[in-house]
């Protein structure tokens, strides 16, 4: 714990996130300490309202659980997921400007001739970037919670939800398949936005322009989007091929309603996040070179 | 005097085209030495190699004792440079400016703040301090580059033509820093077009062409070198009919004057009647030539060695040649 708080403060001691703080900081962005007194009471609600669907003893309760929690869960459902489609396709515009931007003032130069190396000029150019974001950032890190309650315990979706499920059957598997569930679903949103961070890093670290850093910068987002779905839905088709490993659940239950889906969500994580990685040790790999 | 800064066989090339050729250069602790020569001659990729920037494809270089390719970190520590455009951030303040590269060469927080007032106090910007970058005039941001570039007190300075774009008075100011830091012990790499600035601030210069280094040494000898004979001036009263042409065969006569003509083309200087006398002799002979020449009866008014400047050595040594 002492070290993730001294890593915490390294990070916040970095020249360029700090930098980028104290211009956050001029625009008064803060919307002040009271914002935070609601958080805790509205994921207990949410969480409060699965238990009860999930193990309430009659039905007129999780009726009644049911009224008051479907708009609630609706409109965080929307929200989170409006969040994270935003700011994934946000990002680009700062990250690909970020160190191009950094050339065309002339500044690369300057911080590349300081004690600063690549790497913390890079993943400090991302961190900046982030911290711009920040409070779209901190919303989606507030709502992670209520989108791994969606992914694993959904009640507005027509099939059985992963919990569900891992409840009706109990078996090893079907919980295994739950916890899978609930890592895809907290993860995507992330991976999504982590690559589209690093694309455009990646194209700033080369462009000698902002602009066509960034035209280039999502037109590659878009490409490399397209290549994902052909890739998750091959996958797809490939594992509604698998038998259950569930015995007396049918195949096309388990495959359809909690493997596949979990899995092929695990396997677009897990390419977005490799590839984030990639590209910025690319980056940082190409800024050594040049 | 230590070496600060040493190349050995110096090359940089840009795909098949060179920009810099086995570039040998020496350049000591405590000098200002000016690094000049036609566009695209190699000073700003030479520059570039020095400050980390660019790795070169042959040959090694040396800054305080640590190789730029080899030692990255040491040479950045040793060094301060400020390229040929300002790279400010416009919508930081003043002090912050500093604040950050000061924060970026390591420097702790409770000793930035002390740090950034003594450097605005030497470029003369303390009173603009919480001002925005963008509010600066271009003489007050080159001195803020120039602040930025001794943050963290560096044992030298590699300076890509300081005085570019500046108006006269900040071009002085410029130039006082620049002596100032001398002072100071640091050495000064320095760049520039503006040869009569060079001149009054750089101790050594070194000339560079088509990436070659023509030559290079202390100010006064590079105008020795090019100086094979010296050229004196000879001012004569006009108050005789005549004088001047008699002056001319009289001299014509010296063994050690190979060539004697009026000046040209300045109607003040040929009042008085001046005498341009290429002489090959030492001072001996030509102090005798000035004392025989008032003993033979001319009324001589002023008798000045012409030393030439720098542009002189400069056009005699380089060809116009660009890589």
């Amino acid at each position: 714990m002492r070290r993730l708080v001294e890593r915490w403060r390294a990070v916040l001691e970095h020249p360029i996130v700090r930098l980028e703080l104290r211009r956050i900081r001029r625009k008064r962005w803060w919307p002040g300490r009271r914002f935070f007194l609601f958080y805790p009471a509205l994921l207990g609600a949410v969480l409060g309202c699965g238990v009860t669907v999930a193990f309430g003893p009659r039905p007129g309760a999780q009726l009644a659980a049911l009224g008051s929690g479907v708009l609630g869960l609706c409109m965080l459902n929307s929200v989170t997921s409006l969040l994270a489609f935003a700011l994934a396709w946000i990002v680009p515009a700062l990250t690909a400007t970020s160190l191009a931007r950094e050339r065309e003032l002339g500044t690369l130069d300057l911080l590349r001739a300081t004690l600063l190396t690549e790497r913390a000029i890079v993943l400090g150019k991302l961190g900046g970037c982030l911290a711009r974001l920040w409070p779209g950032v901190l919303a989606l890190a507030l709502l992670t919670p209520f989108q791994v309650v969606r992914t694993t315990g959904s009640i507005l979706t027509p099939y059985p939800s992963a919990l569900m499920l891992a409840l009706v059957s109990g078996t090893r598997w079907s919980w295994a398949g739950l916890a899978l569930a609930g890592v895809a679903g907290a993860l995507r949103p992330w991976s999504g936005l982590a690559f589209h961070a690093a694309v455009g890093l990646f194209v700033s670290t080369w462009s000698r322009s902002s602009g066509a850093s960034v035209a280039v910068s999502y037109g590659a987002i878009i490409v490399t989007r397209l290549g994902l779905s052909l890739v998750t839905s091959l996958l797809g088709v490939v594992l509604a091929l698998l038998p259950s490993l569930e015995p007396g659940l049918p195949e096309a239950m388990w495959n359809g309603m909690l493997v596949m889906p979990s899995l092929v969500t695990l396997a677009a994580v897990l390419l977005e996040s490799a590839g984030a990685a990639l590209l910025v040790w690319g980056a940082i790999g190409w800024l050594k070179r040049t | 005097m230590a070496t600060v800064i040493e190349t050995r066989g110096l090359t940089k090339r840009y795909g098949r085209r060179p920009a810099v050729e086995g570039l040998d250069l020496v350049v000591e602790q405590g000098t200002v030495f000016g690094f000049i020569g036609p566009n695209g001659a190699g000073k700003t990729t030479t520059m570039r190699v020095l400050a980390t920037l660019l790795r070169p494809t042959a040959g090694e270089a040396w800054i305080a004792g640590h190789s730029v390719v080899q030692e990255r970190r040491e040479v950045r520590r040793a060094i301060g440079y400020m390229p040929d455009f300002f790279g400010l951030y416009g919508d930081m303040k003043v002090w912050e400016y500093l604040d950050f590269f000061a924060a970026c060469y390591e420097i702790p927080a409770e000793a930035r703040r002390g740090l950034v007032d003594d450097l605005l106090e030497l470029v003369d910007l303390a009173h603009r301090r919480d001002d925005y970058v963008d509010a600066l005039s271009r003489g007050m941001k080159q001195r803020l580059c120039l602040a930025r570039a001794l943050a963290h007190d560096p044992q030298v300075l590699i300076l890509d033509e300081p005085a570019s774009g500046l108006d006269p008075r900040a071009r002085v100011e410029i130039r006082e820093l620049l002596r100032e830091l001398q002072a100071m012990g640091k050495t000064i790499f320095v760049s520039s077009h503006i040869l009569s600035e060079i001149e009054e601030v750089c101790t050594h210069v070194g000339i560079i062409e088509a990436g070659h280094l023509v030559a290079a040494g202390r100010l006064e000898e590079m105008r020795q070198r090019v100086q094979a004979q010296r050229v004196v001036r000879v001012g004569l009263m006009r108050s005789q009919p005549g004088q001047v042409e008699q002056a001319q065969a009289w001299l014509a006569g010296w063994p050690d004057v190979a060539h004697v003509e009026p000046v040209a083309g300045n109607a003040a200087a040929t009042a008085e009647g001046d005498l341009l006398v290429t002489f090959s002799g030492d001072d001996e002979t030509l102090a005798r030539l000035l004392s025989e020449m008032v003993g033979a009866g001319f009324q001589v008014v002023t008798f000045r060695e012409e030393t030439g400047d720098l542009e002189d050595v400069f056009l005699r040594l380089t060809k116009g040649v660009v890589s």
